[in-house]
């Protein structure tokens, strides 16, 4: 777990020197096509499609695979200007002018056009989308036109018109958020949100321009705006170049509101976001910022940094050999990615997390280096949210997380700082109960399959976004966390990105009941799917790819922190007992349930320094609760002092554990007592020959009458045992030599 | 046997301190005399009370090696023996005087006698260990001398010393009494001792803390946690610090401010006494043979602006403008500790500071009162509001219709009715529990010197003559006194009610199982 930091580091093909907390992985998706002619990404479908002139080939995106096998549909040939296949994947629209759409039925192979009515409009754009209105949306000069698919005439009807000035819009449909430009800046903007529950109007708003002198007024572009979804919640972010700042507005479903601004250092910036973590990628400068978009702080989580490019092969003679007749290909194409230009001019930024290199065809996706971006920082409390808010790559957030904190109580940092750093495990953990997104990973087998969401005929092998689309939004809108076990048995085999749209799917919310706890780790089913399974350290991740989160249970805590440290630490064991206070008492206000064990070990460790005094308060006053191992514990350690045993005893009697307290106190020679105590309580199952025994030992015949008596008179048929017929002997042996 | 000669002046008390290793010469018996009160009398008296004291000890070691004489009971006084070091005996003799109520239970008067020893050498170390230093004897003399007589004065009442009586035996001398926290609470405080030990860096620290006069936290042996919880009561609490506040604690019975000025009248005036206690009770510091401090002395500790309490007991330090910070020695380690007292509110926290871990004297003592400023005083804020908030007030451990005693003598932890609520039981009862409690005394004290295994278990139910229930049960190192007036009469109702009470207060330890 340590390890693996620096394994991954020599995985690097730039050396262990180079840092960076964003990397691409090699090999990236070649996406390259003879003839190609133009390169589009579809959000709807997170499809990479690339065009010749009759054909259109398409790549699938999620789950990200180098080794992906593009799609071939065959179109008639004209003019591309844009292509969005259905959420279905059943449709492939093809937008031909200004003023025409064309339509093919991938099965059928029939098509069918869509033109502008009037000369005066030209189409700016159009997408595919799930809201119950319609199918499609076309965005024009003068509106929107609302169409929606009929199958069985396979045309489109036109449902609604909306009539309004637009100079360009952006959408993505991760947010399903539409946002449409006007006016002479192009700074006013209508919204609307297409979500299930129906099309949401947002009112209309401003954005902030700054103004360099009285008179120029500068004119906003869509390549300033940028739509981003994190923790569930759908941000707009503008840059203002004159400025130099990066306007950040949150969307409500009754208001925008402008929510602080980031610096930015660089003319050109580009925004993506991997795991809801916010990357400002600098071009010029060619660093990228991140930012953690939960709290109020709008502080970087790190230093401005480059991007690295990873996993590429140390040198070319060595590797392409071997791949035979592709040897010649991967020459070149190695040559390709040394040439490849972090923040080159041909770079362009995908929704959410993938960068596509236009002039050498590759696509990248972007990841985030959780260690790298845990070791830049010393504020550990901090940095243990930052992890724990992660979902992609949960496994390995969670053993960052243990590793940490392992590290920091050997370290013997402050108390204070521990504590809080317990504080942010435990309520991480409670937060992952409550939302159920902690059961999610490990129960992911036994969930039902039949989740009315999972409808699509291909889901057994693949996977398309249209399955989080539809009915199962609705559902999911009124009890998401229920719903989601659905969609994690899915994203688990999976992949990452329809979990980033079920989290944008949610319906926008109102300023009144946003509470931001409540919404991230039940909302972002994560995983890495089998991105990584080319660099050997990440098998064991691709494994225990089930996570859903990296909340830690108490009883992990305990496994892979407190038990390990307990055998690495020297010294005196005082300071952790304080960490494991600290950490009851963040579970105690969490109401969090801790496991015996780690009781257990606080009785050990305080026994060890012979703290008897404290232990008895401990346990007096239940800090560490009632349980048999805690009883059996005290047990154990009381055999140095008999107060600590006794308080053993007592927890058994009062836990109730009959059995094992009615053993004890025959060992003690209390058998009078643990003889009332069998009656009181109807304990069965003892066996008289202890008590006999210990009876005769105490050379009483009075008390080895009685203990027979009560033997007699409390098992049925105990005169026929040999136990009655040795002791009865011995009985009137004893009594003969008293009277005699 | 000539003990009536013994006058125990008007007082009712003789109570001398001697070393039986001492003046065994012809002629050099006043060696021997180490304390004595009243210190007026003359050595005549003095040496025939210790002549007789030793005589019965070295009589009655020939048949009890191991321990002499425990008690003689003569017709008009008590003699109470306890041998507090090997060879130094401290010996109380008490006049019997049933109008004056001067009923007692030996057994309580033995722990009076235990308290102001262990006090001493929590302060002063082992009194053998002093004679060791001085063999004149002299030091020891002007150690003791002012240290039993501040003790003393908190059980004066007007001019008459109350010796714990048959009132009191619903009270356990030598226990500490505990707050009931809640989980919560105890977390929390549990959290702040391991603050206040990492106050004092990489030195094994040990604390205390106690709300109001009540101990919540420790990391002492029982028996220094007692020492210290005594001492806190008696002169740190705040309860203590507003002395002439009533208060409920048993330890500061009758004591109230009215009495510092009636402290000066047990001093022997000038003359041989003076030279031979080597102390002159009024001048605060001993005399100027030795320099003499005492802890116990009243109205001696003080707020300071920072939250520490100070005190001019220990002098002013050297060199500087501050006082001394004050040193206890610890009986299980035997380690010299600075004693650094905190308080909050009802909040006492006490932490012991080992002083060889601090090289730089009180500057290093100063620095880690900063760290507490720093790095717990929130915390400690914290605690004392969940404490408060929990706290029933001074009736707060009151079950109506009982009048009880609860004592756990394998952790030294006792508790009881307010004494507000012992107060209105009558003479007879408190006399039936008081004679009941002597019989379970003796009968725990043969039990002592039985070697068995394992504690014994008894039960006694005594139907008084006012018609009141007196109850004693024991099990198993735990004790349960109680006392039932105007209740049922059958014998069933009595044990019921014990059966009751255990249940619901002491998790079932003295049901009938």
């Amino acid at each position: 777990m340590s390890g693996k930091a620096s394994i991954s580091q020599s995985s690097t093909g730039f050396g262990s020197g180079a840092l960076s907390h964003v990397y691409i992985k090699h090999p990236p998706l070649r996406c390259s096509i003879p003839g190609s002619m133009g390169l589009f990404y579809d959000d709807g479908t997170k499809l990479l499609i690339s065009t010749t002139s009759t054909q259109v080939f398409s790549w699938k995106t999620v789950p990200f695979s180098p080794l992906a096998a593009p799609t071939t549909d065959s179109i008639s040939e004209g003019p591309i200007l844009a292509v969005r296949f259905s959420l279905d994947e059943k449709l492939i629209a093809v937008q031909r002018s200004n003023s025409e759409i064309q339509f093919w039925l991938r099965e059928t192979g029939e098509t069918f056009c869509q033109k502008c009515k009037s000369e005066s409009e030209s189409i700016l754009g159009f997408f595919w989308t799930d809201c119950p209105l319609c199918d499609i949306v076309v965005v024009k000069t003068s509106g929107l036109d609302f169409y929606s698919y009929d199958p069985a005439s396979k045309s489109l009807t036109l449902v609604e018109t909306r009539k309004l000035n637009v100079s360009w819009y952006v959408y993505t449909h991760e947010s399903r958020l539409l946002l449409l430009a006007s006016g002479m800046q192009c700074k006013t903007f209508n919204g609307f949100q297409l979500s299930s529950g129906g099309v949401i109007r947002l009112p209309k708003f401003e954005m902030l321009m700054a103004k360099s002198e009285a008179n120029s007024k500068p004119v906003l572009a869509d390549e300033d705006l940028y739509i981003v979804t994190v923790y569930g919640r759908i941000y707009c972010l503008q840059v203002d170049r004159v400025a130099m700042l990066l306007h950040c507005y949150r969307f409500y479903r009754d208001a925008v509101v402008q929510q602080g601004s980031l610096p930015i250092y660089s003319s050109k910036v580009a925004i993506s976001v991997v795991d809801n973590v916010l990357l400002v990628h600098q071009v010029d400068a060619k660093v990228v910022i991140l930012y953690d978009i939960f709290a109020d702080s709008r502080a970087p989580i790190s230093a401005p940094l480059p991007v690295l490019l990873r996993g590429l092969p140390r040198s070319n003679s060595s590797t392409s050999r071997s791949n035979g007749r592709e040897s010649e290909n991967s020459e070149t194409s190695n040559a390709n990615y040394h040439e490849t230009i972090i923040y080159g001019d041909d770079w362009n930024f995908l929704v959410p997390d993938l960068v596509c290199d236009v002039a050498n065809k590759l696509l990248w996706k972007i990841h985030l280096d959780l260690e790298a971006i845990s070791a830049s920082s010393s504020e550990v409390p901090s940095v243990l949210e930052f992890l724990q808010r992660r979902k992609l790559e949960a496994n390995k957030a969670k053993q960052l997380c243990l590793a940490i904190t392992r590290t920091v109580i050997l370290e013997r940092r402050p108390v204070n700082m521990v504590g809080r750093a317990m504080d942010v495990i435990v309520t991480s953990y409670s937060l992952s109960i409550k939302t159920g997104s902690y059961f999610k990973g490990t129960k992911a087998e036994r969930r039902p399959t039949g989740v009315p969401n999972v409808n699509n005929p291909e889901a057994g092998t693949d996977v398309s976004v249209s399955q989080t689309d539809g009915r199962g939004k609705s559902i999911k809108f009124e009890s998401n966390s229920r719903h989601n076990s659905g969609l994690i048995n899915r994203s688990s085999t999976y992949s990452a990105s329809d979990s980033e749209d079920t989290g944008s799917s949610e319906p926008l919310k109102t300023n009144l009941d946003d509470t931001p706890e409540t919404q991230p780790s039940s909302l972002q089913p994560q995983t890495l799917g089998p991105v990584n399974n080319l660099v050997n350290h990440d098998v064991l991740e691709q494994q225990e790819t089930q996570l859903a989160t990296p909340a830690i249970s108490p009883d992990e805590m305990y496994k892979f922190v407190f038990a390990p440290v307990d055998e690495e630490m020297v010294g005196e064991p005082s300071y952790l007992v304080a960490i494991i206070l600290e950490f009851l008492r963040s579970a105690n206000v969490e109401k969090v349930k801790v496991h015996p064990n780690i009781y257990v070990l606080t009785i050990q460790l305080l026994a060890r320094s012979e703290r008897y005094a404290e232990l008895g308060l401990f346990i007096i006053n239940k800090i560490l609760e009632p349980s048999k191992e805690v009883a059996f514990q005290l047990l154990e350690s009381g055999r140095q002092n008999p107060q600590t045993r006794k308080l053993g005893l007592d927890m058994l009697r009062q836990h109730p554990l009959h059995n094992d307290y009615v053993l004890l106190l025959v060992q003690d020679g209390y058998y009078l007592e643990a003889l009332r105590y069998v009656r009181k309580h109807k304990v069965t199952g003892v066996r008289p020959s202890l008590f006999l025994e210990a009876a005769f030992s105490s050379n009483d015949p009075q008390h080895l009458a009685a203990v027979l008596r009560f033997f007699s008179d409390f098992i049925p048929g105990f005169r026929n045992t040999t136990d009655f017929c040795a002791y009865y002997r011995v009985l009137s042996e004893m009594n003969g030599t008293v009277n005699a | 046997m000539g003990l009536s000669s013994v006058s125990t002046t008007g007082e009712g008390l003789l109570l001398c301190v001697f070393d039986l290793q001492r003046g065994q010469q012809e002629g050099q018996e006043l060696d021997k005399i180490l304390f004595f009160y009243p210190a007026d009398l003359p050595f005549s008296t003095q040496l025939s009370v210790i002549g007789l004291s030793e005589g019965l000890i070295t009589f009655t070691r020939i048949f009890s090696p191991e321990a002499a004489c425990e008690v003689i009971e003569a017709e008009r006084h008590s003699h109470v023996f306890y041998e507090a070091e090997p060879d130094i005996w401290m010996v109380m003799v008490v006049e019997k005087n049933k109008e004056a109520e001067a009923i007692w239970r030996i057994d309580a008067l033995k722990e009076l006698l235990k308290e102001v020893h262990s006090l001493f050498m929590l302060f002063h170390g082992s009194v053998r260990g002093i004679l060791e230093k001085e063999p004149s004897g002299g030091l020891t003399r002007s150690h003791l001398y002012p240290f039993i007589m501040d003790y003393l004065r908190d059980f004066f009442i007007g001019k008459k010393l109350q010796l714990p009586s048959f009132r009191d035996c619903l009270k356990e001398r030598r226990t500490v009494q505990m707050l009931t926290v809640g989980r919560e609470a105890a977390i929390e405080v549990q959290t702040l001792v391991r603050i206040l030990e990492s106050c004092a860096g990489n030195a094994h620290c040990s604390s205390l803390i106690l709300f109001q006069d009540l101990l919540v936290s420790t990391t002492l042996s029982p028996e220094d946690t007692i020492n210290l919880f005594t001492y806190a009561v008696l002169r740190l609490t705040p309860h203590a610090l507003s002395s002439g506040v009533s208060s409920w604690s048993y330890l500061r019975k009758g004591y109230s401010s009215s009495q510092v000025a009636a402290g000066s009248t047990p001093a022997p005036p000038g003359s041989v006494l003076e030279r031979f206690y080597g102390s002159s009770d009024t001048s605060p510091s001993g005399d100027d043979r030795y320099q003499v401090i005492r802890p116990l002395q009243h109205g001696r500790w003080s707020k300071g602006k920072d939250g520490f309490l100070i005190t001019e007991i220990w002098g002013p330090d050297v060199g500087s403008l501050d006082l001394v910070t004050p040193t206890i020695s610890l009986k299980q380690t035997e380690e010299r500790m600075y004693l650094c007292v905190y308080q909050y509110k009802s909040l006492t926290v006490i932490l012991l500071i080992p002083v060889s871990s601090i090289l730089n004297g009180e500057q290093g003592v100063s620095v880690v009162k900063q760290q507490i400023l720093e790095n717990a005083s929130l915390k400690i804020l914290k605690v004392e509001e969940k404490l408060s908030k929990g706290w029933g007030g001074e009736n707060a451990y009151h079950v109506s219709g009982y009048r009880y005693l609860l004592v756990d003598d394998s952790r030294d932890i006792s508790r009881a009715s307010p004494p507000g609520k012992v107060t209105t039981l009558t003479k007879e009862s408190l006399l039936a529990l008081n004679k009941l409690r002597e019989e379970v005394d003796l009968e725990k004290n043969q039990a002592k010197w039985d070697y068995t295994v394992h504690d014994k278990d008894m039960e006694m139910c005594i139907r008084a003559k006012n018609n009141a229930w007196v109850i004693a049960r024991i099990t198993r190192g735990k004790e349960l006194y109680m006392v039932l007036e105007k209740a049922n009469e059958t014998l069933l109702y009595a044990s019921d009610a014990v059966e009751k009470f255990s249940n619901r207060y002491c998790n079932g330890a003295f049901s009938s199982d």
